[in-house]
């Protein structure tokens, strides 16, 4: 069964049409890649989900239950984790507090911290640092590290990659197929040699419809499908 | 673009660091520069008046300043986090001041009224049912509006006329408008006359239920108003628990307030006096909640609304005040450990506070515990207080957070909106309690809010609207000058080349202080201690 089922959703910001008609599944364990061009409306399917940008029409179901209607921080509760486009640390607080924001319950930072320092060792180091004065590549695994304090059962994680040198993109490549390995993932990729190493199946998304889904070891190898949706 | 520089600085991290030293000299060039000329004209200031005075006049500079820091504290709080200027602050401070000297003068009122509002609470503990009812009369589309309407005029009739029924002790707002002058003796003797109870042969268990069936009415009608309901949440036993808690609460409060006014009147006024500060603070908190949660929070993607409908409430509660309390102004008896008198009072040194004088003579400076001891001691303590509640405690981290980011805070599962309602009554809470604080130095009048609110703006502009500290700042640098002000009115400056010393009289203060927050904003557009530009 999948853990989380999106089925023909609408999604309105303003009188903006954004997604018109978007179908994901995520199985239980996978890496689902979302895939698509600049504005297809990848990120809005992400929040779609949080219910930051509540769905107009359609049906988002969690762990078997319909969480569309519900309020934001409550579909977080369930179990969602969540790692924005532009990871979002909040400036006025240090790492550490950072992390223990986004605690459910007391203690889990300190229950989950072998797990994040594993990941992410130079966070060890930054703890008591204010947010900001992090580079752009620590903050980014700041952003990662947070959605994993709580017990989350879904990660939604947007473009981990961007605007990193490589060298820290292969980090951030390693430290999420690491800790794909115990929760599901959906990812919003722009960088494909990314998507394709991390993903076990993907969903092309374009002009807010998902318009094709499949395994990614098949994607890799048809040119005209990436040429078609992915190139530029 | 920020990207490449933040990679810039992991990999070459020593002249970028430099960089950022040299930054934050340069910026704070022109805050050094201010502190200092500041600091010049204080000791310039302090040169011409009497050694014997200067530490009279700081303690009295500290006392004014920790008021308007009681004012501006809490509009800061509710500024710099939520980006709300809520005009109605000064009313709350105001009705703070009157709600305090109800309950330190007459306790047995206070009761009264207290039976009553307990009720009406009570219904809207169910809210969750009101909303799925409401929902139901919204599906009568045609009707619905109308219906909605008519249930809240109905509920609003309901109570109005029940209310009148519930027994209260003295309360003819009429009489006392009149005569305050009598009233206030008429108090100090005991012989207020309770309104024989009730009144038109109302059982009490009746007005009970129709004030009940009022505010439930009320609460349905306002529920069916709402356009599209969203989800709501089901109804939990925490609901129940709270309507009914209320209102057991309310009928066991009306069956010992006999004993319970004899006990509150047999205490030391300074017992009373420490309840009225909880209690009008809880109060004042109470209503900035809902405030922020029935009037603000519909209306955050339009500041000016929001600044129009907080001025409307500020007058509403100016016309309310007037209007339940008479126009009149009122004194506060200082609490009685700050209102001793007595052989060899006024005493030499601080001691003398231990051997129960009110009024102590310091350095030569003649200080009344009360004002400039106790006042300033709360306002410390206050600043201590709010700034250990946002830099150490949870609460305080998710305020922190929520400003800059609120949709990322829901988005790791904190209700964001909860947190904000928060903001808002601990700003309003501050702001009762600076009331009730300042009551017994300053006494009580209507338009008390509104000229403490100025001022406490003008503190907050100079000290820099971003920051918390800035604003404990701006109101002592405000507190200096007023008190300076006035010392040389009474010994008068002399100016090179002419005969007579100028006196500058008290009213010049207003004006000195809008002078020197303009003259410091023309150096630090930020203020003080603020952070960037807004």
């Amino acid at each position: 069964m999948s853990l989380l089922d999106l089925h023909d959703v609408h999604t309105f910001i303003g009188k903006f049409h954004i997604l018109e008609g978007v179908s994901v599944e995520v199985p239980q364990g996978s890496v689902v890649a979302l895939l698509g061009r600049n504005g297809a409306g990848k990120t809005t399917t992400l929040k779609t989900i949080l219910g930051l940008t509540p769905a107009s029409s359609g049906r988002v179901v969690f762990d078997g239950d319909d969480i569309v209607e519900m309020r934001s921080f409550d579909i977080a509760a369930m179990g969602i984790g969540y790692v924005p486009e532009h990871r979002a640390i909040f400036a006025d607080l240090s790492v550490e507090e950072n992390l223990r924001i986004a605690e459910r319950r007391k203690g889990d930072l300190e229950r989950r911290e072998e797990l994040i320092f594993g990941l992410f060792p130079d966070l060890k180091r930054l703890i008591g640092l204010p947010g900001t004065s992090l580079s752009g590549g620590q903050q980014q695994m700041l952003a990662v590290a947070r959605a994993l304090v709580p017990e989350n059962r879904l990660l939604l994680i947007d473009e981990p990659s961007e605007g990193l040198a490589p060298v820290l993109i292969e980090q951030m490549i390693e430290a999420i197929a690491r800790l794909s390995d115990t929760t599901t993932v959906l990812l919003v990729e722009q960088n494909f040699l990314v998507a394709s190493r991390l993903g076990t199946t993907y969903v092309i998304i374009e002009e807010g419809r998902s318009v094709k889904t499949g395994d990614m070891t098949d994607l890799v190898d048809d040119d005209e499908t990436i040429q078609r949706y992915l190139g530029v | 673009m920020a990207d490449t520089k933040q990679i810039d600085q992991i990999e070459s991290p020593g002249p970028s660091r430099n960089r950022r030293i040299a930054d934050a000299i340069k910026r704070n060039r022109a805050r050094a520069t201010v502190l200092g000329v500041l600091a010049v004209l204080f000791l310039a200031a302090m040169a011409g008046i009497e050694a014997d005075q200067w530490f009279g006049t700081i303690m009295k500079a500290l006392a004014a300043g920790s008021v308007i820091f009681l004012v501006a504290s809490g509009f800061q709080l509710i500024f710099g986090l939520m980006d709300v200027l809520n005009l109605a602050h000064g009313e709350l401070f105001m009705l703070g001041a009157y709600v305090g000297w109800t309950v330190y003068t007459r306790f047995d009122t206070f009761l009264d009224v207290l039976v009553p509002m307990l009720l009406v609470a009570a219904p809207f503990a169910l809210l969750p049912l009101w909303r799925r009812l409401g929902a139901r009369v919204a599906a009568l589309a045609r009707w619905a509006r109308s219906a909605a309407w008519g249930l809240i005029v109905l509920g609003g009739g309901l109570m109005l006329l029940s209310i009148t029924k519930f027994p209260l002790v003295i309360w003819n707002a009429e009489d006392f408008a009149k005569t305050p002058a009598n009233y206030s003796v008429q108090i100090d003797l005991g012989t207020l006359v309770p309104l024989p109870e009730d009144v038109f042969g109302w059982p009490m268990a009746v007005a009970i239920v129709v004030l009940l069936a009022g505010a439930s009415a009320l609460a349905l009608g306002l529920s069916s108003l709402r356009k599209h309901a969203g989800a709501v949440p089901p109804l939990g036993r925490w609901n129940l628990i709270g309507a009914a808690g209320l209102i057991v609460a309310s009928v066991a409060l009306h069956l010992v307030r006999g004993p319970l006014n004899d006990w509150v009147f047999g205490m030391s006024t300074t017992w009373r006096f420490f309840i009225a500060l909880i209690v009008a603070s809880l109060l004042g908190a109470g209503l900035g909640a809902l405030i922020e949660v029935v009037l603000i929070r519909p209306l955050y993607d339009r500041p000016i609304y929001t600044l129009m409908v907080t001025l409307g409430v500020g007058f509403v509660i100016i016309e309310t005040v007037k209007e339940l309390w008479g126009s009149s102004n009122f004194t506060m008896a200082r609490p009685a450990a700050f209102n001793g008198s007595g052989e060899g009072c006024p005493a030499e040194g601080i001691g003398g506070f231990f051997s129960g004088c009110s009024t102590l003579v310091v350095f030569g400076s003649r200080l009344r515990v009360y004002n400039e001891g106790f006042v300033v001691v709360i306002g410390i303590l206050v600043l201590i207080g709010v700034s250990l509640l946002l830099k150490r405690t949870r609460i305080g981290m998710t305020i922190r957070a929520g400003v800059q980011d609120p949709e990322m805070v829901e988005a790791l599962g904190i209700n964001v909106r909860r947190v904000f309602t928060m903001v808002f009554a601990l700003g309003a809470g501050l702001a009762a309690f600076g009331g009730v604080l300042a009551a017994p130095s300053i006494g009580l009048y209507t338009e008390m809010g509104a000229l403490f609110l100025l001022t406490a703006i003008v503190a907050l502009a100079i000290g820099g609207l971003t920051s918390f500290p800035g604003v404990a700042a701006g109101a002592l640098l405000i507190g200096l000058l007023q008190q300076i002000i006035i010392r040389f009115g009474q010994t008068g400056i002399h100016i090179p080349f002419v005969a007579e010393p100028f006196k500058p009289s008290p009213t010049l203060v207003p004006a000195a202080s809008i002078i020197l927050m303009i003259v410091i904003l023309l150096v630090l557009p930020a203020g003080l201690f603020g952070r960037g530009e807004r």
